[in-house]
């Protein structure tokens, strides 16, 4: 808590929570990201559910998920160090985590491997409800928080 | 009666407004908003990003079919959308984040009608996609990305801010 409540008041911190444009700008960079990466697992869970998905079509997209996981990556690293407390005292913060790198693990095998989804319609399922998952517990952190700012404990 | 009270009242009689502020439907209701626009770019954008020119190893046809799972996540976000707007009408109506937000809307709307009356028929046989069906795509996209951000933004705007284009 004393190394949070020190992180709270380093330069960078303060920047992204008090320079008014910052941090909307930074959230909007996130959901972007976001709506990018859960939208072409949407896509492959779409043609795996149809049994449509050929070897290597998704892999057209890939750099533009790479391009946005950077984005949400970079802005993601930066709403956690305008409130670092808020989401490391929070156990939904490390489940999201762990949601989101089940996801691109999903994401990784149905594309590259179709013939993995000998279950079509249970493989698009479980990726969706992944990825739902992952923003539901996101979503969640602006609810679950016991702390704010653990400056503001001492 | 003014139409927030009109709306507050409707949202009280129907019971949405205690509906949306049990522990939980508020944010559960963001996190399927979420999905649903997730839904929404992964057909809508994605096409659109194939008519600009990315993943061309998918046909149009072939990609245009996952709009259909793009109708529900429109379905998904109007829903929970409307349980947002009726139980909080004050917080949207003299938003400026919200009223751009529509108006974005709008042009996505007016994009969609020039895009399958005029240049959608003409995009299919063709072998290069005609430059009506590019410009409809791009206007799209940045269409979409406007109703995402704007949205986003709608949480810094509170009363008793309370201004707006129409406010004065």
């Amino acid at each position: 808590m004393e190394y949070f409540a020190w992180f709270e008041n380093t330069a960078l911190s303060l920047w992204v929570r008090e320079s008014p444009p910052v941090f909307p700008a930074l959230l909007i960079a996130h959901v972007l990201g976001m709506g990018v990466i859960v939208g072409v697992n949407v896509l492959l869970a779409w043609r795996v559910s149809r049994r449509e998905l050929q070897p290597g079509e998704i892999a057209t997209f890939v750099p533009l998920v790479w391009l946005a996981f950077t984005a949400s990556l970079i802005s993601g690293a930066l709403l956690l160090a305008a409130y670092p407390a808020k989401a490391l005292t929070n156990p939904v913060f490390y489940l999201k985590l762990a949601l989101i790198a089940l996801g691109f693990a999903l994401f990784g095998a149905l594309r590259r491997r179709p013939r993995v989804a000998h279950w079509p319609l249970a493989s698009a399922a479980a990726l969706l409800l992944v990825w739902f998952a992952a923003i539901t517990t996101g979503r969640l952190l602006a609810y679950t928080n016991t702390v704010l700012l653990a400056s503001h404990l001492f | 009666m003014s139409a927030v009270t009109a709306i507050e009242a409707f949202a009280a009689d129907s019971g949405v407004f205690a509906f949306m502020n049990t522990a939980w439907a508020w944010p559960l209701a963001e996190s399927i908003h979420y999905l649903g626009l997730s839904l929404l770019l992964g057909s809508v954008g994605i096409v659109d990003a194939r008519l600009l020119g990315l993943g061309t190893r998918i046909s149009i046809a072939g990609l245009h079919a996952v709009t259909r799972w793009g109708m529900f996540g429109f379905a998904f976000n109007v829903i929970t959308g409307i349980a947002f707007f009726v139980s909080a009408p004050d917080q949207y109506l003299y938003n400026p984040a919200f009223q751009l937000k529509i108006a974005c809307m709008l042009l996505a709307f007016a994009n969609v009608v020039v895009f399958y009356g005029w240049a959608w028929p003409r995009a299919h046989g063709a072998s290069e996609v005609p430059v009506a069906a590019k410009v409809c795509a791009a206007i799209s996209l940045g269409a979409w990305m406007g109703v995402i951000s704007f949205g986003r933004l709608i949480t810094f705007y509170r009363p008793p801010e309370h201004w707006c284009f129409w406010c004065g």
